[in-house]
């Protein structure tokens, strides 16, 4: 029972996390039709300004600092790299962001070297926040989640229920009468993605002290958020944040689980056939726990193609 | 660029100035050495997310050709590297390979991937077999799929690196004289060549009745972000040691996953030396196990010595990589110098050598070309000579364990044809 307990909160809290660095890739895609390749770069970056700042200013001022600057990188990137290819359709966008990505990489690595640099956590943030029958639960990873619920709060409420909000959903849904209505729409699109990439700095300064900050961390994460932003819905916060919860439940339960086919087979009396065969049928679920999240794409995109909460084209 | 002409030289002067150059150098060459200069491959993943590690082997094998030529060189020459980026890809490492051939070099030294150190291989076999005159050997000095000594291996295929089964058995050894093995143990391995052989090798031990294995686990190779439902089926399983031959960030979540889960289990490994290890994990790294090729602390002129010709004390299989290329040196050394450079002679002549190193005894088996290897096992510890990451802990060298505790028979799917 306690390992149920375990393995439900260690799916919730990553599931978080998960919501954190993809929340600003389902905004900007939502909002700009753009498909960030650079965005588990941005999150990199975050991670090590924040590993930079912080040995100067300490940890709290990399938190706060390094996804301002990172915002700032976004700001850049859509005004001087994004706008200028616009024009040219979705293709170009994409393969841009997929440029800029390696770049950030091989700079990275130029500036900080190709393994994982001393980004730890403060002492004061290093303890447990209770055990469960004798294993203690860092605290830091409840903040993790604290902090990513509440960035999805804000978010839902900045979207849905201000001004601002209803002015970036217009000139997103019809950007020449956003236009004609005064807005600025040009600025609101820097704005987006400035604010989509600060928020996955933000993540990156926060879990990058958890996890290592190395200069994979975006291509070990790059996928997974590409998942879950294409499982909860294009461009649909509160999708993201289901399917992220999903994808983190999901692959920590099936980590425990030694159930094979081949004891499913067993049930029917077809056990030692299936044995006998192997392959598919002998490996334990635990092995492919790290493919759940992709199976569940497939099965999203089969049965429900624009995502659990996208909107129909 | 400025044209020529505003040098003062016309075009065709500076070509022929060039051109004459070149003969100059090629006669004082041709003067100082009779022979045919040995040329070094190094296939490696130069670039990418694998970049890491590749580089490290570089410098390990550039070190080694710079004490081969420091002593003399081969045939009366430098040996020359040419370093080739294959960008972590077999494809890459293949079409590098042929860039190797039309450069003329006649031995292959690399270690990254088990894959891709397969590909390299099969292209060495194909190539010995439709060029017999002008064969290459490939010495791999970091991969230890069983594989390349089994049903793949042949005469042009050299591992200088132990088998999962070495590795587990000198670390089993080492922590049981310690007292630290405990009598519970688990291991967790990415699912690949390398993982499952490890698996089958720490299975191989517990039925030996040295310990009892309390779980075993496969999960997918650096696709795990978060290790803590593993690290809850370990406290689930009561164990108190962890085996593990997970490398580069699967190693490291999951000894931060235990760390954090304040779980007191002791972890035996291959890789924990790897950069940046010991510096993310902090405290909760002492008192863990590595098993490696060496320990430049068993031989701090070495360890000196490396520093002044690469500017920092050897790391990870930067060690690794001097032991190979240390061996092919005594290898080297051992043969008199020709007119050419025969390829098959190199390696008869390194199933000939013997080569009493920093920890021990070492020879090639001939029959398969494996390492006769003896392994240092080290523990992190506050006391060690030269520390990790900028960390007052690093890796002090607990014990060695001889090649005969830890070799294993050569196997029967290792049918080699030798060359005539």
């Amino acid at each position: 029972m306690d390992f149920l307990l375990i393995s439900l909160l260690n799916g919730i809290v990553y599931g978080l996390l998960l919501f954190m660095v993809s929340a600003g890739l389902t905004l900007i895609f939502g909002m700009m039709g753009v498909l960030n390749f650079a965005h588990a770069s941005f999150y990199m970056l975050g991670a090590y300004l924040a590993y930079a700042i912080s040995g100067h200013l300490g940890f709290w001022a990399g938190v706060v600092i390094a996804p301002l600057l990172v915002a700032f990188a976004g700001v850049l990137t859509e005004r001087y790299l994004l706008r200028r290819v616009h024009a040219f359709g979705h293709g170009h966008e994409l393969l841009l962001t997929f440029g800029l990505a390696l770049v950030i990489e091989e700079g990275i690595k130029l500036f900080f070297g190709n393994f994982p640099v001393n980004y730890t956590l403060p002492t004061q943030l290093d303890f447990s926040a209770f055990a469960l029958s004798g294993m203690s639960y860092p605290f830091y990873r409840l903040f993790i989640a604290m902090i990513a619920v509440a960035m999805f709060a804000i978010l839902y409420l900045l979207l849905k229920h201000t001004r601002t909000g209803l002015i970036v959903r217009a000139a997103e849904r019809a950007p020449a009468m956003a236009q004609a209505l005064g807005h600025n729409v040009p600025m609101i699109f820097t704005g987006v993605f400035a604010l989509g990439a600060g928020l996955a700095g933000l993540a990156g300064a926060i879990a990058g002290a958890f996890y290592p900050t190395s200069p994979t961390m975006a291509l070990d994460l790059g996928a997974i958020v590409f998942v879950v932003v294409v499982v909860g819905g294009l461009g649909s916060v509160a999708g993201s944040l289901i399917a992220s919860l999903g994808i983190g439940v999901l692959t920590s339960l099936t980590v425990g689980m030694s159930f094979r086919l081949a004891d499913l087979a067993s049930t029917i009396g077809l056990g030692d056939w299936a044995r006998e065969v192997g392959g598919l049928l002998t490996v334990p679920v635990s092995a492919v726990s790290g493919a759940v999240p992709f199976i569940l794409m497939l099965v999203i995109l089969l049965s429900r193609p624009a995502g659990i909460l996208g909107a129909r084209n | 660029m400025t044209e020529p002409n505003n040098t003062g030289m016309t075009r065709r002067g500076a070509m022929g100035a060039i051109a004459a150059f070149a003969m100059l150098a090629q006669s004082r060459m041709a003067s100082a050495a009779e022979g045919e200069g040995l040329k070094i491959a190094v296939i490696e993943a130069l670039s990418g997310p694998q970049a890491s590690s590749g580089m490290l082997f570089l410098s390990g094998i550039e070190y080694g050709t710079r004490k081969i030529n420091q002593a003399g060189g081969f045939n009366g020459k430098d040996v020359e590297i040419v370093s080739y980026d294959n960008a972590g890809t077999s494809t890459g490492a293949s079409s590098r390979f042929q860039q190797a051939v039309a450069d003329g070099c006649h031995l292959i030294v690399m270690g990254s991937s088990s894959a891709i150190v397969s590909q390299l291989s099969e292209d060495a076999r194909k190539h010995a077999l439709r060029n017999p005159e002008t064969p290459m050997i490939l010495i791999n000095v970091g991969s230890g799929a069983l594989a390349m000594t089994g049903e793949r291996c042949h005469f042009h295929n050299f591992r200088m690196f132990p088998i999962a089964s070495m590795s587990v058995a000198a670390l089993t050894k080492v922590m049981g004289d310690e007292g630290t093995l405990g009598k519970k143990v688990f291991t967790i391995n990415q699912d690949y060549s390398w993982g499952q052989e490890f698996q089958a090798a720490v299975e191989g031990r517990a039925a030996q009745g040295d310990f009892k294995l309390v779980g075993s686990v496969l999960h997918d190779v650096n696709r795990i972000q978060d290790f803590s439902p593993y690290v809850a089926q370990i406290k689930a399983s009561g164990a108190d040691t962890v085996l593990t031959g997970n490398w580069s960030n699967d190693l490291l979540l999951l000894i931060k996953a235990c760390a954090d889960a304040s779980l007191g289990v002791r972890f035996g490994t291959c890789f924990l030396d790897q950069p940046g290890n010991i510096g993310n994990a902090g405290v909760s790294a002492l008192g863990h196990y590595v098993s490696t090729l060496s320990n430049c602390e068993l031989n701090p002129e070495f360890a000196e010595d490396f520093r002044s010709e690469m500017g920092h004390y050897p790391v990870y299989n930067e060690t690794g990589a001097t032991v190979g290329m240390g061996f092919l040196a005594a290898a080297l050394a051992s043969m008199e110098p020709g007119e050419t450079v025969d390829v098959e002679a190199i390696g008869l002549a390194m199933e000939q050598t013997e080569v009493e190193g920093d920890n021990g005894l070492q020879s090639m088996r001939a029959e398969d070309h494996q390492f006769v290897t003896p392994l240092v096992v080290s523990r992190v510890d506050r006391e060690a000579k030269y520390p990790a990451d900028d960390t007052d802990m690093g890796f002090l060298p607990v014990a060695r364990v001889s090649a005969e505790e830890l070799i294993y028979p050569v196997q029967d799917s290792c049918q080699m044809p030798r060359p005539t």
